[in-house]
């Protein structure tokens, strides 16, 4: 989550590839040599997990057995495709819901972020605003296992406060837990309720930089609240709600593992929407020691969710070009 | 900026916000009030947000009976959160620093060297495998916080920071004859103490919220901490509450399971919540500079 943006300079500073200056190599090393030194912990953590890891694909073609490890284990060929291609069911099915789950996160939580953002800046009461915007920012700073914990004694069967107000209102009780379609609209729910806030900080701090002759201008032309809101503030967001979904597409393939599994346990109930591709990978890896073919679904996930960030981007470069990412 | 006009509107846009802010508060009402109820009178009526028969006894059980355990497991997020928050400050800053000198030939190939991270990964299975059986971090405390000493995210965010601090100054250091270590260590840190005390805050609550680590790589009780500690109870609840449980065999014993959950939910949002008033406005003040900002 908190990878959800990246400074504006940044991307820049990425773009800009090749360099201007061409210094005697040997002489800026030594010059430099002291930055290398600062920077080598940060390059060390990234190789070991970040670099490493992604060699550690080619575990795809490879019959992994413990002893021989990663690059000592016997080539397999293309059989873990077979393989994964076999069971092509179950992973179909963690893709779909790992896509589903992700495009309702991204559209339920932009609009709730970008409601509430609106409707603050509307707001007028200072210490009002202060107060709320602390309260709302809350629940990002709880980890899912607590809000799992949370959302037990409002789901659960006899005991939860849900069932309990549904058999007051003479409705009968639900079962939450073993009911997969109904458990989305929960993780949407508590999706929502955890970081809506959060992305509101972000809205509202882009419409705190709004030059507000704009809306001086609006007033004297007799512009309404709802004109004003709907003619200049969303727009105002949009390259920003651009920029947010484009960063949330590339990570449409990855799952948010800790929330499954804080929010459900694994509850082989509602496996049916709630296994993603990393609970997948979790379940058919680490737990049943399958890693050959929990890697060709991780190759799978890794390739797609690149091919996504560059059709997203692309995607952006045509409605703006200043809303690309790269 | 907006019109008189309209007063019901403006009054609806009060009454969502407020509303909103009391859904974000409410269940931790529960959750405080679960943990001071009486485990019979959850088990036979269910949670609600008053209390059910008043009481202490869970916490008495739980720093009673469990006392060792928990305080063990506490003690371990602490542990974990300060080590992890300290050298991933260091780690972080540092690597910021670099990509951030103005000249410096390579700053473009690191800060995409730390940004292709974001784009593509190998994928939790080889990051598990080369974590356990190369790196043998498996059941050790460094296991617990070195997967994270670099998020590239806040690393950006610090950059921007130190791009914000004037290039005069360094400029002038430079000439009085300054090293980069010493410019990163006596000037770049004490000035870009606003974007340190964030990203600092960013990274304790990701230590103390942790749970991944654990579940992927440890799997002795020692190294447990307080979340995991939760999630191997709630799990173990869940477990017990689906029914698997009736083959496991008989001696269910009884202990206040229901309240002692909502006690030690309690007990780790405890810091958070202590803190939260004091630390907010960095969180946002950092949240709006890496949003805004360039």
């Amino acid at each position: 989550m908190m990878q959800d943006a990246i400074p504006e300079k940044a991307r820049r500073q990425v773009l800009k590839t090749g360099t201007a200056r061409t210094r005697s190599y040997r002489n800026s090393l030594k010059k430099d040599s002291s930055l290398y030194l600062l920077a080598l912990p940060g390059i060390i953590v990234l190789i070991l997990f970040a670099y490493l890891p992604m060699s550690g694909l080619i575990l795809v073609f490879k019959n992994y057995n413990f002893n021989d490890g990663i690059f000592g284990s016997p080539w397999a060929g293309f059989s873990n495709f077979e393989f994964f291609f076999s069971s092509m069911e179950d992973a179909l099915r963690a893709t779909r819901n790992t896509v589903i789950l992700n495009a309702l996160y991204m559209l339920t939580g932009t609009f709730f972020s970008v409601a509430i953002a609106i409707i603050l800046n509307e707001l007028r009461s200072k210490w009002f605003i202060k107060v709320t915007q602390s309260v709302m920012f809350f629940p990002y700073f709880i980890s899912w296992i607590i809000i799992g914990a949370i959302l037990f004694s409002l789901l659960d069967y006899d005991k939860g406060i849900f069932n309990q107000l549904l058999t007051t209102l003479g409705w009968g009780q639900v079962d939450w837990y073993s009911s997969p379609w109904l458990f989305v609209i929960i993780l949407v729910l508590a999706n929502i309720w955890k970081s809506a806030g959060y992305g509101a900080i972000i809205y509202y701090a882009v419409l705190q930089g709004v030059d507000t002759s704009y809306y001086e201008a609006a007033k004297i032309d007799g512009a309404s609240r709802w004109q004003i809101i709907t003619k200049i503030t969303l727009p105002m967001l949009i390259p920003s709600i651009i920029l947010m979904s484009l960063l949330n597409i590339g990570g449409m393939l990855k799952g948010d593992l800790s929330m499954i599994m804080g929010v459900t346990f694994l509850n082989p109930l509602l496996l049916p929407t709630t296994d993603i591709i990393d609970v997948y990978v979790y379940r058919t890896a680490i737990r049943s020691g399958e890693f050959g073919f929990a890697s060709a679904i991780t190759l799978y996930q890794s390739v797609f969710g690149f091919i996504l960030v560059l059709a997203a981007n692309k995607l952006a470069g045509w409605y703006d070009k200043d809303s690309k990412l790269f | 900026m907006p019109n008189t006009e309209s007063k019901g509107l403006l009054i609806f846009f009060y009454f969502c916000i407020a509303i909103f802010s009391l859904i974000c508060l409410v269940p931790f009402v529960l959750a405080v009030s679960g943990s001071l109820s009486t485990e019979s009178r959850i088990a036979a009526e269910g949670y609600s947000f008053w209390p059910r028969g008043f009481t202490l006894e869970t916490y008495e059980f739980l720093f009673g009976s469990k006392a060792q355990q928990i305080l063990q497991a506490y003690s371990m997020s602490v542990i974990v959160t300060v080590l992890g928050t300290v050298s991933a400050v260091l780690v972080t800053t540092a690597y910021a620093y670099v990509i951030s000198v103005k000249g410096f030939r390579l700053k473009n190939f690191f800060a995409f060297f730390a940004y292709f991270t974001m784009l593509f990964s190998g994928g939790t299975l080889p990051w598990y495998l080369l974590s356990t059986k190369y790196y043998h971090l498996g059941d050790t405390l460094l296991g617990l916080f070195v997967p994270y000493l670099l998020s590239v995210f806040l690393m950006f965010l610090m950059a921007n920071y130190f791009r914000s601090i004037p290039h005069e100054i360094v400029e002038s250091a430079q000439i009085d004859g300054a090293g980069h270590l010493r410019i990163f260590f006596s000037i770049m840190v004490p000035l870009g103490r606003v974007g340190l005390v964030t990203i600092s805050l960013f990274y304790a609550l990701q230590f103390w919220n942790d749970f991944y680590l654990p579940l992927m790589l440890v799997s002795d009780q020692e190294l447990y901490t307080i979340q995991y500690l939760m999630y191997n109870m709630m799990a173990n609840i869940q477990f017990l509450a689906s029914g698997n449980a009736a083959q496991v065999g008989g001696a269910i014993i009884a202990p206040p399971l229901e309240t002692a959950k909502m006690a030690m939910t309690c007990l780790t949002v405890l810091p958070i919540a202590v803190l939260y008033p004091f630390l907010q406005r960095f969180f946002v003040k950092g949240i709006v500079v890496g949003s805004v900002k360039g």
